[in-house]
């Protein structure tokens, strides 16, 4: 028997406030067109991986990443709003599609300084693509690491 | 199988891989995206976003099942509309 660890948790990526998925400024995301999910008002550019999972997704422009658990969680991250404009500017990322990452790697480096002029906001969604039930913690003030979220 | 460029100028990113998704998901066929040996799945917003289909790029719609021929059209319209 192959005993696969169920994904009970997802700890916050982000350091910055948490941002409820009806109050996105951006119709796309708050409308749960893409899914449901939350977002989070980074106070640092600084991502790094929630849950031990698989990289499936590096948009060119690097604004957007896709992970994926071995329990078929797929979250999106999409830092900032209408970030693509930037083209890539301001995005260092240090991951590629198809590596895998654990819970705590960094997966990439914001300028958030530099770019939050040029941006409608920085305000990130991150939606559960794979349409996977969760529970937002009662948490205002994420730092990296706190438990954001929990998985039935 | 209905052939097609992308015209979008910052191509598939967020806001129009959700409107394909969007449209993809309201069929019963599978829709698919295919380009060089690639195939893309327009009801999964991570598999379009991770086809970096750029403008300019030929693109091939293409759907399986029951309603395929309807899916086919509309997606290939969506395509065509979508610039931004």
């Amino acid at each position: 028997m192959i005993f696969s660890k169920k994904t009970k948790e997802m700890f916050s990526p982000i350091e910055g406030e948490l941002v409820k998925i009806q109050d996105i400024p951006d119709k796309v995301f708050s409308s749960k067109m893409m899914g449901d999910g939350f977002a989070i008002q980074p106070k640092s550019g600084n991502v790094y991986s929630p849950f031990d999972s698989e990289v499936v997704l590096v948009f060119e422009t690097g604004h957007a990443l896709g992970l994926k658990t071995k329990d078929g969680i797929e979250i999106l991250i999409h830092f900032g709003l209408d970030t693509v404009n930037l083209k890539g500017e301001g995005f260092d990322v240090k991951v590629k599609e198809g590596m895998k990452v654990k819970k705590g790697d960094l997966l990439m480096i914001v300028d958030i300084e530099g770019i939050k002029d040029k941006v409608p906001s920085l305000v990130t969604p991150i939606i559960f693509t794979s349409g996977t039930s969760f529970k937002l913690e009662d948490i205002q003030n994420l730092s990296v690491g706190d438990k954001v979220v929990s998985f039935e | 199988m209905l052939k097609t460029t992308i015209k979008a100028a910052t191509g598939l990113h967020a806001r129009p891989a959700s409107l394909l998704v969007k449209e993809a998901s309201s069929f019963k066929s599978d829709v698919f995206l295919l380009k060089d040996d690639n195939q893309y799945n327009c009801k999964s917003i991570i598999s379009i976003m991770s086809s970096n289909l750029a403008f300019g790029d030929e693109v091939s719609v293409q759907a399986v099942g029951d309603d395929s021929d309807e899916a086919e059209k509309k997606i290939y319209d969506l395509i065509n509309s979508i610039e931004d």
